[in-house]
């Protein structure tokens, strides 16, 4: 008779088995064999899978909104996603517009993070209306370059406009690092 | 009545292992019903390939009704067991056989063509893109670099700057985030 799992893998393990983490040996072996044996957790590890494939299916169109690393946006771009990039010195103003066949347009923000861990990044529109903020974005290890990226779809539905992004450092500091003006054109 | 669902894996592979070739049909489907989605999902874990993962299932469920036919399965009872053991040898030949073909076509140069896979979308991804924006930086770069880029959580640390359990901590919640979001009344259509 099929029963319910009377010892179910906890998900954090189904998570860690799905993502590589538990290490070759008798972790390993013991999941597969429970999963193997048992319907109600494969379906539950089934969830997993699909919650990832789904996301990395989002990322493949370009789909993904926010701070990205440079090792997130190369791997997008050997698969086929289209990133169309603005590079951004602190106080500099640079035009930019979306493009037919565009996936993913990000700005390439350049600063100092030598003495940062962690940032914010604040997005206002014309007379400082807020566009978006991101607190307490990592940095990744030595880094002079911080990846904003909006999906192309997103760009195409906004008007011409001016946008003021601001970074600072997070903590007790809040030093700010650059202001950039990206001079948006609609389509 | 007792039917073939009701049935224990043990007394499926038996009826299979117990009957010649057809006489067991409503058997070998349950079996396979059963655990073709726990090798998919093996092969997917260790080929992250949905194709691949699929070519997996039949080989495997085909010579495990095989071997169940010809009585070469020593443990019915163990079926899951044997299923798993013939999953892992036949990963390990493809990975080889990757590995081989990984080294050939950096020989000779082979341009890659990148093929989104099958099961893509089985998930409301308008939806899914929704709940994913809601979730705070830090953990929206970790399920992204741990589900698109394939980190583990000891890559996804050293790249955030973090450590590996807080990057497992934060995976996690992220994780049920994100299920919760994707029921969610709230979120909407």
């Amino acid at each position: 008779m099929m029963q319910r799992c009377q010892t179910p893998i906890a998900d954090a393990i189904l998570l860690d088995y799905w993502a590589r983490d538990l290490p070759d040996g008798s972790d390993l072996d013991r999941v597969e064999e429970h999963l193997f044996a048992c319907g109600d957790c494969t379906a539950r590890l089934d969830g997993i899978a699909a919650l990832g494939t789904g996301l990395a299916a989002l990322v493949r169109q370009g789909r993904v909104s926010g701070i990205v690393s440079r090792a997130m946006l190369n791997r997008m771009q050997r698969d086929g996603v289209h990133v169309r990039m603005y590079s951004l010195a602190p106080g500099e103003t640079v035009p930019c517009a979306v493009f037919p066949g565009d996936d993913l347009i990000v700005a390439a923000l350049r600063a100092d993070f030598s003495s940062v861990d962690a940032v914010a990044l604040s997005v206002t529109g014309s007379e400082g209306s807020p566009f978006r903020q991101y607190d307490n974005v990592p940095i990744p290890g030595p880094n002079d370059e911080l990846f904003w990226a909006t999906p192309a779809a997103v760009v195409r539905e906004m008007p011409s406009m001016r946008l003021q992004l601001t970074l600072s450092s997070t903590g007790a500091a809040q030093e700010e690092l650059g202001r950039y003006v990206l001079e948006h054109s609609a389509p | 009545m007792h039917t073939v669902i009701d049935s224990s894996d043990g007394d499926l592979a038996r009826a299979v292992a117990a009957r010649g070739p057809g006489e067991s049909g409503a058997a070998e489907s349950e079996l396979y019903r059963r655990f073709a989605p726990r090798v998919r999902l093996y092969g997917l874990r260790h080929l992250r390939d949905e194709d691949a993962a699929l070519d997996l299932v039949q080989q495997v469920m085909l010579m495990t009704i095989e071997k169940l036919r010809g009585g070469l399965v020593r443990d019915v009872d163990q079926i899951a067991s044997f299923v798993l053991g013939v999953s892992r040898s036949m990963v390990k030949d493809q990975k080889r056989l990757d590995w081989r073909r990984e080294k050939l076509r950096e020989a000779f140069m082979v341009p890659d063509t990148v093929v989104a896979p099958a099961g893509d979308m089985m998930l409301d991804a308008d939806r899914l893109e929704r709940c994913l924006a809601r979730l705070a930086e830090r953990d929206r770069m970790v399920v992204l670099l741990t589900f698109y880029a394939e980190r583990t959580a000891g890559d996804v640390a050293r790249e955030l700057g973090s450590t590996e359990g807080n990057v497992r901590v934060i995976r996690h919640r992220a994780v049920d985030r994100l299920r919760a979001c994707m029921t969610s009344a709230e979120v909407g259509q």
